[in-house]
This record gives structure tokens, C-alpha cells and sequence, in this order.
């Protein structure tokens, strides 16, 4: 929709996917609950700053695929927890298919080279 | 759309957002401390590494706060920014704009703004669109209908939901409680005026149909909402109070609505008085005194009106005049008509003589705006033909071509925006130099505040201007080839020169319909001008004055030693009096007999009758052809005598080689006439009424031998100052006596003036108009000429070094020009004279087709074309080959 966003949309299509798709697995998640479960999964081959995330939430809710409210947490902290939308949800789906058909065009290309 | 709300509702919570995200990000160091902590970090190695996992909490919190507003805001924004440096850098350019656009919007809003007032603008009163006014046609006078006739009306539910009277506006003598004398505004209305209209009082009680019952029974006034404020201070105990309005005592019942200025656009009341009140024969159904506007009813087409009011009035006027009168006589009573009019909007008389006129005005301010759109789009295309390397580069760096039309719109849009509020301020200038040419009485009640329907026409115009000169340029700047726009010395025209040549054309053919008008204006005023009046004494002062009605029969008494103590003024050459005077309204007219004329010899001849002093004729500059003019010996006990004019002697005494001598009689019963006048002089033809109107058979009766009806016109030939003379006028009023007053103050030039408004203004403003839209050519002529001879300097430059003469350069470069002027006359041509037909109304002693107005305006056009083209084509007869052609 901007042109600025041209330049970095690859690293923002990620992280916004993996965002996503940890919200759709594990539910209402606190940015803290979130960092660290995309570092887990990761297994640590993403350095990711957890302050990188906090734009990346307020962009999906923006664009209506999150919903966020305040609440406690499971230490009885108060937290701003983050849950998908329906659209959220299509949106995960249509970004995880093309995910894989990028990855699958990438891998035979890969193949082919080597 | 969500996106967009949410983030432009975001900007206005800026501080609880900023509040909410810096205690989410405590929260998650807060979280991710615990956890290290309880890995086994002590506490303060634990604070460290939670920060470094988090990475800038500054720079997160920046990105978030930057993610929130809008882009397409902020980019909006960087545009502005833009284009503001832009416009800074090239102020020749942007001032050129500008000041195209403001004077074209100016002028617009300046007369919409009048055209508005008069055209459109509807009464403060409820559901004004039902209103219509029955206005009388044909006959004698215009307008006014007799009260019987008024009462018809009023009866007739089945059309109307309410009928109200209204004598139309007059400015009376009015002295408040305790104060001095002034004037006022007095209308006389039917007791049901306000309720038909819907007006609701401010204060007190408005009339009632039982306010107008019984002749001379009811002294009750109701004030207009500014009158009481501005003479009263809004006093509410002005209630009950009595006024003395035209030698009448009224008692004060109430104000009406504010806002509410009577049914009239030019001329508002300020006190309104029952109908009852007035002096004439209020029942006599020949005397027609009343106007009438009906409210009607919505399932009653205006069509079905005025077919129902056509047979009332038929049937109305055959009672009243029955077949004992004459037959001439009868049948033009007879062929009057009631019309229906639209009554929303107003009643004018100005509308009337002045509409057709504003209506041609508006659309040659329309002319101005588009030939002003045209110069900018002009302007525009040629920056852009000469930022065609930046373009092609930012091409080339990755700007979308969307992106850079959107900036040049933007740029459109500044430009405008300026060109409108500096616009705005020309329109306030202009409207007040318009106003200047209206009559001192009229020009005063157009409300020429800031009105809200002239601001958003205003914005419209200068929205639709945007898109006008802005939108070809902005997408003929950036069709763009990047990789032929950065070659050096490319000259691929951006924007296409065909386009710039077709804009100049345009400009022309503008100014021409433009020019055409001005000149045809200009020669009508002239012929206007040199109308024989008859008389020679323009700066003859003229007024009225007025005593008492108590002092009834030593008025004239008292207005003969008034005259006669100025008339011993040092200063004062002559000074005499008639009614109605020149150019005065009103007058009589009467029917009479010529003995031993043909034209009376089986029926009676109306002729126009003026009530004149001795020396009348002296004073205003006309020696009599024949005879004597009227002097101090023909009095009520001489032999009654009259002066002619040559019309009158054209018309019923043709051939006569001795008129003086000849008699006419004011009894027409019977063709040789009765009590004989004796006419002891013939003077010329005098244009009383006005310059347009053909001078009809005029009789000149001493003052003396008749009664004269109402206050006549002083005339003064003077060589003192206005001031010296209406000091003394003043003085010797008031020792008089109170009561006196002074009105209608102006020489007879300004008298002549006033009467030929419209042909003044049209012909000023047509002239300034037309020489905006030349001013506008010639720049954009100058503009394309030049791009032209810089394009094709090389080519020139050959030429020359082969051989060619640089007179031929010369004429090479000026036959282009003419070619784009003649193009713009034969467009420009045809229009003008098809407008100039819609107009022949107006047009005074000329054609539509005039052929000096024509060929004077391509004369003009050519000389604009030839003078703006003459220096780039000097430039190019001047060219160094050596130079041009190192430079290629």
C-alpha cells in the first residue's frame, strides 16, 4: 500500500508470518510469551531484538488480522494480550501456502544448481 | 479502510497510546528478568540481559509511533514540502500562477456573488420556493394591482394557501420619540403579509388580518430587525412608543424576525404600516397601488395559476371598465395581464433591466477563468519540458509514475489554494469597484458580506481549476522515457508542444469573444453618449424638498421664497423647478386634442406633460427653437399657455411653418377640443426619461396654471461647491420652519450616469475582462513563441550561416505567432458574434454584427499577437550562428 515498505518486506513477511502462526497454535499470547516462543522454535537461529516485535503487533492489528486487550497474566501480571482475527486466520493460511510454494520453487532450484 | 481509521484516530491519542506502549514493553523487560533471574542471574545481571534481548526500547518505541499515523498523510505532507520548494525556487513562475488564478477566481466570486444576490438567493421566509408574485402587464404602470382586484385574488383558496399585499417600498419622512427628522423606509402591507410568508416576530406581535380592517383605523407600525437595533439599541421598550412616519403617528407593536428584509432584494423596509394606513383610495378599483405576492398551493401547478388568473382578470377588468368608455381607451385596459412570476427568489426591478446583463457577465468571467486555467497549464507544461531531466532521474531511481503526478497535483493544489484566498481579496475589491457603478440607493442593499454559498462556489471553481490546468500537465510532465529524458541535450517535448500551441489557441479565441464584447459594450455605451439630450447644463444640482403635509396651502408660498432667497445667492446663475424634472421617474401623461390636426381630428393623442418654472429651460441649457420659454407673467389668471417640443409638433402639427400661435385643449370630448392652451414656444427634444427612450410628445404647463401634484425637482445652476450650495439649501430650510427635508441630492450628470448604470458597468467590465484575457494571451503567445525559436535555434543558426536573410528569420518566427492568433479569431469569431446576438437587447444604436467592435477586435489581437512575439523573434533574427552552433 506505501512505498516504503517496498525494501524491507521480506524480513517484515516473516516475522508477521511467524507471528501469526504462533498465535494460531498457542492462543492469546502476552509480546513477552510471543518473543519467546519464536526464539524456541526457532532454536535459536533467529537473532531477533524481542523490541522488533512490538512494531510488527501493532502493524497486524492495524491491518485487522489481531485484536489486542488487557489482562492478567499467568503470574498475575497485568499484560496486553494479543489474539488473531478471523481474518487473521485466512491470512495465516494464504501466507503459509505461499510460503511453501516459494520454498518448494526455491528448494528445486537449489537442486538443480547443485 | 479500518487501517485508515484506526491510524487517523490514533493521531488524536497519541499521549495514552505512547502511555500504553511504554508499560507493555516494562512489562515484557519485567517478565524477561524474572526469567533469568529465575535461570540463576542475580538480579542485576538479569536487568542487563533482559535489555539486551530487547534491543532499543528508544528505536522500538519510535518505530511503533511512526507505524501509527498516517503515510499517505505524511506523504501528503512531504509533497507539500515539495512542492513548496519548488514554487520557492521559480518565483517568476509561481507569482505568474497565482496572480492567473486569483484574477480568474476573483472575478468569478466577485460576480457570483452579485449574481447570487440577485438571481438566486432566496427570501428568509419559510418554503420561499411557493411563493409567486402576480405581477400586471400592459396598460399603464407595471406591477401594482387595485385593492378590489387584491381582494379577488385573496378569495381564490383553490389556488392559494394565502395572498398577501404590499405597496412596495418609499422613503418617507419618520421623526422617533423625541428625535429629529429623518428618513425611513415605509412599505404598507395587507394585515396577513407576515403570516403568508411565515415571518415570526423578535419581539411583540406582527399584524393580524384584524390590523387591517377599517381605512385610516389603524396607527400601528411593525419595525424591521435592524432599523430597531440600529436606531433604537434593540430596545425593547420601543413597544408601545409612538413614531411619526410620513406625518402619521404609529404606535410600535413589534419587531419582526431578524434576518427578515421584506419580499424586495434591492429595496427593504424598514417600518411596515397596515395597508389600511395609506392615503390613496384605498377601494377605488381604477387606482392601482398594491403588489401582490401569493403562496401557492402545492398541488397547484404555476401553469394552472396563471391560466385561472388570466380569466379572473379578464372577467375583473371588463366590469371595470365598461363599454361606455373610449374604444382605444378600452382595449388597452383590457389587454392587461396578470403574471405569474417566481416569487422565491425576491421581487426585483433591478432584476428585470439588470439579470440579462449579470447573466453575460458571468459567463465572461467564466471565459476569464478558463483562459487563466489555460496560462497555468501553459506555465506548468513548460517547467516541465524543462524538468525533464529531474523526472527521467527520478525515474530512473525507482519513483512510480503515480507518485510523481500525484506531486505535481499537489503543486495544482497549492497553487490554487493561493490563487484562491488571493482571489477572495480581489473579489472583495472588485464587488465593492462593481457596486460603485449601481445607483447610491441600490447599491447599498446588497448584503456584499461573506456569504457561505459564495465561499463553496468559490472553492469549487478553484477545485475545478485544479483540475483544468493541472491534470494534462501533471501526466504530460511525467510520460517520460527515462533513458532518452537523461541523454544530454535530448529535447523530446515533454508534454507535447501540439498541446501548449492548442492551449495558446484557446487563450485567444478566449480573448477574442472576450474583446468582441468589450468593443461591442464600449461602442453601444458611446452611441449611448452621444445622444442628443436636448440640453446642455449637466452640472445643474437637482433635488427634492418637502414641508409638512400640515402646512398644505402655503407649501408653495414657502417654496417660493425658499427659491427665491437662493436664488440671491452670490454664485447662483438661474434656478427653476419641474415635475417630475429630467431623468426623474413618475410623471404624467394626458389625453388631448389638436385643433385642425389630423392625428386628433377623430380621436384623442396622449401626450407626456411636465410641470415647469419660469426660466426652467434656462437653467437646464436649452433655447427654445421658437417662441419664448415660460415666464414669471404667465400665471393662474392669464391666458393658459403651453410649450412644445419638436416632437410634438412632428407628430401633430407636420408641415406647420408657424406653430406658435396654434392652440391644443385637455378637453377631449370633442375633435376641434374646448378651453384652448396657447402654444408660445417650441423647445427640442428633451430626453426626461432616460437616454434610451425615444422622446414622445412632451407639453410644457406652467407650474402656475395647474396644481401641482407632488414635491417637483429643484434644479440649481450654480457655480458654488455641492457643499457651499446645500449649506445654504439647509439653512434656509430650517429657518423656514421645522419640517422641511432634503432628499435626492445629484447633479443631472450623475442623474445621466445613474440612468445608463448598466451600459457603464457592462462596458467597464467587459473592457477590464477583455484586457485580462489579452494581458493572459500574450503571455502564453510569448511563452510558445520563445519555447518555439529556443527549439529550433540550431536550425536557425544554419540558416543563417548559409545565407538566409535575418529579416526572413524575423518574419518566420512572427508568421508563427500570427498563424496561432488568426486560428484563435476564427474560433474566437463565430463565438462572439453568436453571444453577441443573445445581447442585442441591450445594445444601444449598434448591431450585434458591428462591424467596428469586429475588425477593431482582431486588429487588437493581431497588434497583442505581433507585440508578444516580437522579441523572441528578434532574438532569433539576432542568433550567432558561431554561437548556436558550438553550443550543439
Amino acid at each position: 500500500m506505501s512505498t516504503r515498505d517496498a525494501k524491507t518486506d521480506i524480513l517484515q513477511g516473516t516475522l508477521d508470518l511467524m507471528v501469526l502462526r504462533t498465535l494460531e497454535t498457542m492462543g492469546p499470547q502476552h509480546g513477552f510469551g510471543l518473543a519467546k516462543r519464536i526464539q524456541q522454535i526457532s532454536g535459536g537461529a533467529l537473532d531477533l531484538n524481542q523490541g522488533t516485535l512490538y512494531p510488527a503487533l501493532l502493524r497486524l492489528e492495524q491491518r485487522g488480522w489481531i485484536q489486542s486487550r488487557w489482562g492478567t497474566s499467568e503470574s498475575h501480571r497485568r499484560a496486553r494480550f494479543y489474539d488473531l482475527t478471523r481474518a487473521g486466520r485466512r491470512q495465516v493460511a494464504r501466507e503459509s501456502q505461499d510460503w511453501a510454494r516459494t520454498v518448494a520453487l526455491m528448494e528445486r532450484f537449489l537442486r538443480a544448481a547443485g | 479502510m479500518r487501517t485508515i481509521w484506526k491510524r487517523f484516530s490514533a493521531l488524536f491519542r497519541r499521549g495514552r497510546l505512547d502511555r500504553e506502549l511504554s508499560e507493555e514493553i516494562g512489562i515484557h523487560l519485567a517478565m524477561q528478568e524474572e526469567e533469568f533471574r529465575r535461570q540463576g542471574m542475580d538480579p542485576a545481571a538479569a536487568r542487563a540481559a533482559a535489555r539486551r534481548a530487547f534491543g532499543g526500547v528508544a528505536q522500538t518505541c519510535a518505530a511503533c509511533r511512526d507505524r501509527r499515523g498516517i503515510p499517505w498523510l505524511e506523504i501528503a505532507a512531504k509533497d507539500i514540502r515539495y512542492a513548496l520548494r519548488g514554487l520557492r525556487r521559480n518565483p517568476g513562475f509561481t507569482a505568474a500562477a497565482i496572480i492567473s488564478l486569483a484574477l480568474g477566481i476573483g472575478a468569478n466570486t466577485a460576480i457570483f456573488s452579485l449574481f447570487h444576490a440577485l438571481m438566486l438567493r432566496m427570501l428568509p421566509v419559510s418554503k420561499p420556493e411557493q411563493l409567486v408574485s402576480l405581477y400586471r402587464t400592459g396598460g399603464w404602470g407595471k406591477g401594482y394591482v387595485s385593492y378590489p382586484l387584491y381582494l379577488e385574488l385573496a378569495k381564490r383558496s383553490d389556488l392559494f394557501s394565502g395572498v398577501l399585499g404590499r405597496t412596495g417600498v418609499e422613503k418617507v419622512r419618520f421623526t422617533p420619540p423625541g428625535g429629529r427628522a429623518q428618513f425611513t423606509q415605509r412599505e404598507f402591507v395587507s394585515g396577513n403579509y407576515f403570516s403568508v410568508l411565515g415571518v415570526a416576530p423578535a419581539l411583540g406581535r406582527l399584524f393580524t388580518e384584524d390590523d387591517n380592517r377599517v381605512p385610516g383605523g389603524h396607527p400601528l407600525a411593525v419595525l424591521n430587525y435592524d432599523f430597531w437595533r440600529n436606531r433604537f439599541g434593540a430596545d425593547p421598550a420601543v413597544l408601545g412608543r409612538t413614531l411619526l412616519v410620513d406625518e402619521q403617528p404609529l404606535t410600535v407593536i413589534g419587531v419582526a424576525a431578524p434576518g427578515f428584509r421584506g419580499v424586495e432584494v434591492e429595496r427593504h423596509p424598514e417600518v411596515w404600516v397596515p395597508a389600511m394606513m395609506n392615503r390613496v383610495k384605498i377601494m377605488d378599483p381604477r387606482t392601482w397601488w398594491i403588489w401582490t405576492v401569493a403562496r401557492r398551493r402545492p398541488d397547484v401547478s404555476r401553469n394552472q395559476v396563471q391560466a385561472a388568473v388570466d380569466v379572473l382578470m379578464q372577467q375583473h377588468l371588463a366590469a371595470i371598465y365598461p363599454t361606455s368608455y373610449n374604444e382605444a381607451f378600452r382595449k388597452k385596459a383590457l389587454g392587461q395581464r396578470l403574471e405569474v412570476r417566481e416569487g422565491g427568489i425576491g421581487l426585483s426591478l433591478l432584476r428585470e433591466e439588470f439579470g440579462k446583463p449579470l447573466t453575460l457577465l458571468m459567463a465572461a468571467v467564466g471565459l476569464v477563468l478558463l483562459a487563466a486555467c489555460a496560462n497555468v497549464a501553459n506555465l506548468l507544461l513548460a517547467r516541465g519540458a524543462a524538468r525533464q531531466k529531474e523526472i527521467a532521474l527520478r525515474f530512473s531511481l525507482g519513483a512510480t509514475r503515480a507518485r510523481l503526478v500525484r506531486q505535481a497535483l499537489t503543486e495544482s493544489l497549492l497553487l490554487a489554494a493561493a490563487g484562491s484566498l488571493l482571489g477572495l481579496l480581489f473579489a472583495f475589491w472588485g464587488q465593492r469597484a462593481i457596486l460603485r457603478f449601481l445607483p447610491e440607493n441600490l447599491a447599498g442593499r446588497f448584503a456584499a458580506g461573506p456569504d457561505s454559498v459564495v465561499l463553496v462556489f468559490t472553492l469549487g471553481i478553484s477545485v475545478l481549476s485544479v483540475l483544468l490546468f493541472g491534470l494534462a500537465p501533471a501526466l504530460g510532465s511525467t510520460a517520460v522515457d527515462p533513458a532518452s529524458g537523461l541523454r544530454s541535450g535530448a529535447r523530446q517535448a515533454a508534454g507535447g508542444p501540439i498541446l501548449r500551441r492548442a492551449l495558446v489557441v484557446a487563450q485567444v479565441a478566449f480573448s477574442v469573444v472576450l474583446v468582441a464584447l468589450a468593443g461591442l459594450f464600449g461602442h453601444s455605451l458611446f452611441a449611448l453618449r452621444s445622444v442628443d439630450l436636448g440640453f446642455r447644463n449637466q452640472n445643474v444640482f437637482a433635488f427634492s424638498f418637502d414641508f409638512a403635509h400640515t402646512w398644505k396651502g402655503e407649501i408653495r408660498a414657502a417654496r417660493e421664497q425658499l427659491l427665491a432667497q437662493l436664488e440671491s445667492l452670490p454664485g447662483v446663475t438661474s434656478i427653476s423647478y419641474g415635475f417630475p424634472g429630467p431623468f426623474q421617474r413618475g410623471g404624467a401623461d394626458a389625453s388631448i386634442r389638436v385643433p385642425g390636426s389630423d392625428r386628433t381630428a377623430r380621436e384623442p393623442a396622449d401626450v407626456d406633460i411636465e410641470y415647469v418654472a419660469p426660466r426652467y429651460f434656462e437653467t437646464i441649457g436649452s433655447v427654445p427653437v421658437l417662441g419664448r420659454e415660460l415666464d414669471r407673467n404667465d400665471t393662474a389668471a392669464s391666458r393658459k399657455v403651453a410649450v412644445v417640443d419638436e416632437a410634438f409638433v412632428r407628430v401633430f402639427l407636420p408641415g406647420e411653418a408657424h406653430p406658435l400661435g396654434r392652440t391644443l385643449s385637455f378637453d377631449d370630448s370633442k375633435p376641434e377640443g374646448g378651453a384652448p392652451v396657447f402654444i408660445v414656444g417650441v423647445v427640442r427634444n428633451i430626453r426626461q426619461k432616460g437616454l434610451r427612450e425615444k422622446t414622445a410628445p412632451t407639453v410644457y404647463v406652467p407650474v402656475t396654471q395647474v396644481d401641482s401634484p407632488r414635491p417637483p425637482t429643484i434644479l440649481v445652476r450654480t457655480q458654488l461647491s455641492q457643499v457651499a450650495l446645500l449649506g445654504a439649501v439647509y439653512g434656509d430650510l430650517r429657518r423656514l420652519g421645522p419640517g422641511g427635508a432634503l432628499w435626492d441630492w445629484q447633479t443631472l450628470r450623475e442623474q445621466i450616469d445613474d440612468s445608463i448604470f448598466r451600459e457603464r458597468m457592462l462596458a467597464t467590465l467587459s473592457g477590464f475582462f477583455g484586457g485580462l484575457a489579452l494581458l493572459l494571451a500574450a503571455v502564453g503567445l510569448y511563452g510558445v513563441v520563445a519555447y518555439g525559436t529556443s527549439r529550433r535555434a540550431g536550425e536557425i543558426g544554419i540558416r543563417i550561416a548559409l545565407g538566409a536573410e535575418r529579416a526572413d528569420m524575423l518574419w518566420m518566427v512572427l508568421r508563427d505567432a500570427l498563424a496561432l492568433v488568426g486560428l484563435g479569431l476564427a474560433i474566437g469569431l463565430p463565438v462572439s458574434l453568436a453571444a453577441a446576438r443573445t445581447v442585442s437587447s441591450i445594445l444601444f444604436g449598434i448591431q450585434p454584427a458591428d462591424p467596428l467592435a469586429f475588425v477593431a477586435t482582431a486588429a487588437v489581437l493581431a497588434a497583442v499577437g505581433l507585440a508578444a512575439a516580437f522579441l523572441p523573434a528578434r532574438r532569433a533574427a539576432t542568433l550567432e550562428p558561431s554561437q548556436v552552433l558550438r553550443h550543439e
